[in-house]
């Protein structure tokens, strides 16, 4: 393939889109003004694809009572309203649900725009549609250029209109297809005389204000230049789809600053119809120096910023910089950025005086890069609140502390003066300005400077008791006082804002690590879980809960404080917070009326969990300090939360593992037990047959005799084999009758001593009681126990068989002197077909008969225990427990 | 004067109890052993002529008897395990066994397979230049392979591999011993190769290719040349 030709491949990821997938499209039908016939247009057409027989239904359409509208859906597959009641009204709205169960492949659901009533699962319309689509819905709806987002202010200050619903640009970008229904301004004024254009209450009253003609042409010019941009657009995708080679586009490329001022939102509208309008993409970046502390305020008003510069489609940056001017360029230079846009506020002369503001500074320096500088000129000061310094006041400290500080000097000064001719008593208000600034902060040191200004020339300074001053020279001490006053109270009142914000630093840096610490020592799930939860509520405040997904839903693995439920509703958001990776429940788009808030914690393999957040009635989206916290957390546990399950996975693989070489080893012997008889039987019996005449009498015999022993033990084996699967199946039934121990115990001895040469020693104690139970079954555990002491041990010395009364209960053990147990398989030695030693070249046994012996004596409500050493470090002693069943044997 | 000395070597009391009158009745004279180290010191001292030798030994597993046996003596070793894994088999035979018996088994199949070891003992040292099996000859000296007097033509390659079956007639040869001595270590494991081979050979000189005697297969582990 020659360079050219790589050239001219098409963009992958605008082939992508052209796949599509499962993805339904979204066709929005676009219009200046209410009345501009939008349903109209939408109904008549899906009229003629139900003509050509298209599976389509209305989901939604609003007729507003205009018959000709209404006779459209005449033959048209209508789906039900939701009714629900909200504050005594009934309300009908949309039902998602029954158009999502209902699957058409067009629906159509108008107004776009619309609000949700409260307690629906998004709280806009545009949201229902997001998910019809990505169910795989093709969805016709209605939309007014006017709530458009970006427009939104322009529209405001056209028609002197307040536009409430608002729909994201995003959601139009998203549209597959956009058909704009136009109607000329005066067509359209007439309609409205002629009664046939519904207007809502709220906005008949400003009618006359909006329905001028031009009004009217200034939103038909903004809806037509919306639509021609994205025809523009659709051309360029299909340029690129179709490999054709460029310019496609100007190739702009924007980048905003902005700030946590009110102009900041002015800019990011600017800069959003600036790039729709050069098709460019842009960025938007917010700067701060390194280690700055920001007031929650500012900081969740910067954040509304970059929410909807997001919202709008830019792309937002945080960005820390000691040099605001060379980092954006430097930026801008990488990025290709060939327009900036940034706000220039207010400033005072001082500081236009004092240093070059930030957009005088990149005009100078930005060379080959447009600069558009959004004025603020215009913008009102912020409503509600005084603001000095970014920082809220506190009229509390900034005004009770200082006349406090002062009123108190001044007493100490006039008690002072009364008793010592003091000439100058302003060093003790410095004292005032101090205390101010350490305890209130700088705008308390300013008051107090003021206040003291005041004081000491009405108390101290001659004529007393006045404000006038007698002295000129005086007048000049009292300024150079001021000024040291000021001076002094900034400095004193910056290092306590930064004692205040060190302390703050530690106190988080302290928690961050004591909590990475805490989830680098934890391998257990459960204990990272714990440690993230108990974090986030004791760094934040806020009930949390963890939850992580089991089999196909999601259980609670740890919450703090632990009495807060989740009902189903916010089971429902955290369902749907994992299924789509976005945060769901209080405060976002879906669910917003549950009472916790979702976020999906998303780790590196796969969805780690989600994290559920208490918000109960808060209002709005966290705080940014919380927020930061917040995912600052979800970062480390969800690596965390990984490493766990991976740990998890490993030991339950190497569990697997074992036990995949454990069946192995098992039939390996099992095979070995059932062929070793089998074997001696088979070579025995041919033996005799085809050699048995050149034998002797005595050999022939013993030949009989090892057949009739090995159908003996297969026959042992085999019903060894039968016991475990009753006892596995559960079709075992212990009798409940009373019987005599010592009897068992002496059958049982009885028959293994049939069996073995081993030496049994058997003390009874006198007066055993009868017991409950299976005397069958009793009689087969202890045989396996003796027969297993006896294969094991009988070498190493006689077995000594004990029963006797305790308590309750009966009480027999078997006691070889063999070399005894490990510790640890004194447990596992119960388990089925399980050795205590490896292989298959060790005394013949099924690794069953111990098993059994448990499961029998255990069926009778008794219990068994191996104890290692037994006596002297060497031995095994097995202890049997059965109930008594009272009276006397 | 017995047959052959023939070393048991089985840990189960049970085998050797029925194993030792058999083999005295069917003329040999065996002696016991109960492990591994025991069987390869009385490999030496007791002198064997052959070796039956069990793979599930106590102290250790009767491939490794196998294999420190292989190191100094060709003495036929037959081996006799209740492990049907072919897997198991197919290792001892590639260590260097001559046949494998199962348990549980006929005392007659057994005491053929000895017969059959102890007959082709050391078979290579045997300078046989003349095979004949059930109307199929092979003269090495011309080269020549005649069925029912009617000359055979074969490859190279097929030739070769008749040879080497016929040398070790009644002995169990493994897939991989085949391809190893036919067409070298490099195809060691091309059992397929092996197959075709193998069926074209039975196409020439079998009576009835589709139930052969003379190159029997022995499901999973290799072929075995009858006589």
């Amino acid at each position: 393939m020659n360079p050219a030709d790589t050239e001219r491949r098409p963009d992958p990821d605008a082939l992508l889109v052209l796949a599509g997938g499962a993805r339904g499209k979204l066709t929005v039908f676009l219009g200046a003004a209410p009345g501009v016939g939008k349903t109209y247009a939408m109904l008549s057409r899906a009229r003629s694809l139900k003509a050509a027989g298209v599976d389509i239904v209305v989901g939604i359409a609003e007729t507003h009572g205009r018959s000709e509208t209404g006779a459209l859906l005449d033959g048209l597959e209508v789906l039900p309203r939701r009714s629900i009641e909200y504050r005594g009204r009934r309300i009908e709205e949309f039902d998602l649900d029954a158009a999502l169960a209902r699957k058409p492949r067009i629906i159509v659901v108008d107004e776009m725009a619309h609000t949700n009533v409260e307690g629906s699962r998004h709280p806009k319309r545009h949201q229902d549609i997001d998910e019809l689509v990505a169910a795989g819905v093709d969805v016709w709806t209605a939309l007014n250029i006017q709530h458009l987002e970006s427009l939104n202010d322009l529209v405001t200050h056209i028609t002197g209109i307040e536009v409430r619903e608002i729909v994201p640009d995003i959601a139009l970008k998203k549209a597959d297809d956009v058909i704009l229904v136009d109607l000329p301004p005066a067509e359209l004024i007439q309609r409205l005389k002629d009664g046939k254009v519904y207007l809502p209450e709220n906005a008949a009253r400003a009618v006359d204000g909006f329905f001028k003609p031009q009004n009217l042409t200034a939103l038909r010019e903004l809806a037509l230049r919306r639509t021609a941009d994205r025809v523009d657009d659709q051309m360029v995708d299909f340029l690129r789809q179709s490999a054709i080679e460029g310019p496609w586009a100007t190739a702009e490329r924007l980048l905003v600053l902005v700030g946590a001022d009110a102009l900041s939102e002015k800019v990011v509208r600017t800069a959003s119809r600036l790039a729709s309008g050069l098709n460019a993409p842009w960025v938007v970046i917010s700067l701060s120096r390194p280690g700055a502390v920001t007031e929650p305020a500012t900081a969740q008003r910067l954040d509304e910023t970059m929410r909807l510069a997001e919202r709008l489609g830019g792309t937002v940056r945080r960005i820390t910089s000691e040099d605001f001017v060379a980092d954006t360029l430097k930026l801008a230079h990488r990025e290709n950025i060939t327009q900036i846009v940034i706000g220039r506020p207010r400033r005072d002369w001082l500081a236009r005086l004092v240093r070059l503001s930030l957009p005088d500074a990149l005009l100078r320096h930005s060379r080959d890069i447009a600069v558009h500088v959004v004025s603020g000129e215009s913008e009102a000061r912020e409503a509600g609140g005084y603001r000095l310094g970014g920082t809220t006041i506190n009229w509390m400290k900034a005004i009770g502390l200082p006349l406090l500080a002062v009123a108190a000097v001044t007493a100490f000064g006039l008690g002072l003066t009364a008793a010592l001719p003091l000439q100058n008593l302003s060093m003790l208000y410095l004292v005032a300005v101090v205390i101010s600034a350490i305890i209130g902060g700088r705008v308390s040191a300013i008051m107090a400077a003021g206040l003291s200004f005041f004081a000491y020339n009405f108390f101290f300074i001659e004529p007393h008791y006045s404000f006038t001053i007698a002295r000129p020279h005086e007048v000049f001490a009292l300024i150079i006082f001021l000024a040291a006053a000021v001076f002094t109270g900034q400095l004193a009142g910056r290092i306590r804002e930064e004692a205040e914000r060190a302390r703050r630093q530690e106190r988080a840096t302290q928690a961050l690590y004591e909590f990475s610490r805490k989830l680098s020592g934890a391998a257990r799930l459960d204990t990272v879980l714990e440690a993230t939860a108990a974090h986030i509520y004791s760094a934040t405040g806020m009930g949390t809960a963890l939850l992580v997904p089991e089999q196909d839903d999601l259980v609670v693995g740890a919450q703090w404080p632990p009495d807060l439920a989740l009902d189903s509703t916010d089971m429902t958001a955290a369902r749907w917070a994992r299924d789509k990776r976005e945060p769901a429940g209080h405060a976002t788009s879906t669910l917003p009326q549950a009472h916790w808030e979702f976020r999906p914690i998303v780790a590196a393999r796969e969805l780690a969990g989600v994290l559920g957040l208490y918000r109960g009635d808060a209002e709005g989206p966290l705080l940014p300090h919380d927020d930061a916290v917040v995912r600052g957390v979800l970062d480390q546990a969800a690596i965390a939360i990984d490493r766990a399950r991976l740990a998890r996975e490993n030991v339950r693989t190497a569990a697997l593992e074992e036990s995949e070489r454990l069946n192995a080893a098992l039939f390996a012997s099992l095979s070995h037990d059932l062929k070793t008889p089998l074997a001696t039987i088979s070579g025995a019996s041919t033996s005799l047959r085809e050699l048995g005449d050149r034998m002797d009498k005595a050999t022939r015999h013993d030949l009989l005799v090892s057949i009739e022993e090995e159908a003996a033990r297969l026959n042992r084996f085999v019903s060894n084999l039968f016991d475990m699967m009753r006892l596995e199946s559960g079709t075992l039934k212990a009798r409940r009758e009373t019987f005599d121990v010592s009897e068992a115990v002496t059958r049982a001895v009885d028959r293994v001593r049939k069996l073995h040469t081993a030496s049994f020693e058997v003390s009874l104690a006198d007066a055993l009681p009868m017991v409950w139970g299976d005397a069958n079954l009793l009689g087969q555990a202890l045989f396996n126990l003796f027969d297993n002491a006896a294969k094991y041990a009988g070498a190493a010395g006689p077995i000594s068989v004990y029963a006797r009364m305790d308590g309750a209960s009966v009480t027999i053990s078997v006691t070889d002197q063999g070399k005894g147990i490990p510790e640890h398989e004194l447990e596992r030695i119960f388990e089925k077909f399980y050795r205590s030693t490896k292989g298959d070249g060790r005394a013949a046994g099924t690794g069953l008969g111990l098993s059994i012996a448990r499961g029998f004596i255990e069926a009778m409500g008794g219990t068994i225990r191996a104890e290692s050493p037994a006596i002297k470090r060497r031995g095994t002693r097995f202890v049997v427990t059965l109930p008594a069943a009272g009276g006397k044997a | 004067m017995s047959e052959g000395r023939i070393l048991v070597v089985d840990d189960e009391p049970q085998i050797q109890r029925f194993l030792k009158p058999a083999l005295t009745a069917a003329g040999y004279d065996p002696v016991s052993a109960m492990t591994g180290a025991e069987a390869e010191r009385l490999a030496v001292t007791a002198a064997p002529d052959l070796i039956i030798l069990d793979l599930g030994l106590p102290d250790r597993d009767g491939k490794e008897v196998i294999r420190a046996l292989r190191s100094w003596s060709k003495l036929p070793i037959i081996v006799l395990s209740a492990r049907d894994q072919e897997i198991e088999k197919i290792e001892a035979l590639d260590l260097g066994a001559d046949d494998y018996v199962e348990k549980p088994f006929g005392i007659g199949e057994l005491l053929a397979r000895v017969r059959t070891a102890l007959r082709h003992r050391e078979p290579e040292t045997i300078a046989t230049t003349r095979f004949e099996f059930d109307g199929v000859v092979i003269d090495m000296a011309k080269r020549l392979v005649t069925r029912d007097g009617q000359p055979v033509k074969l490859t190279p390659k097929e030739y070769d591999l008749l040879v080497h079956m016929a040398r070790h007639a009644g002995r169990v040869l493994t897939h991989r011993q085949l391809l190893n001595a036919v067409w070298g270590p490099a195809h060691a494991e091309d059992v397929q190769y092996l197959r075709v081979f193998v069926g074209q050979l039975r196409a020439k000189i079998e009576g009835n290719a589709a139930s052969p005697v003379l190159i029997r297969t022995e499901p999973g582990v290799g072929y075995r040349f009858s006589q």
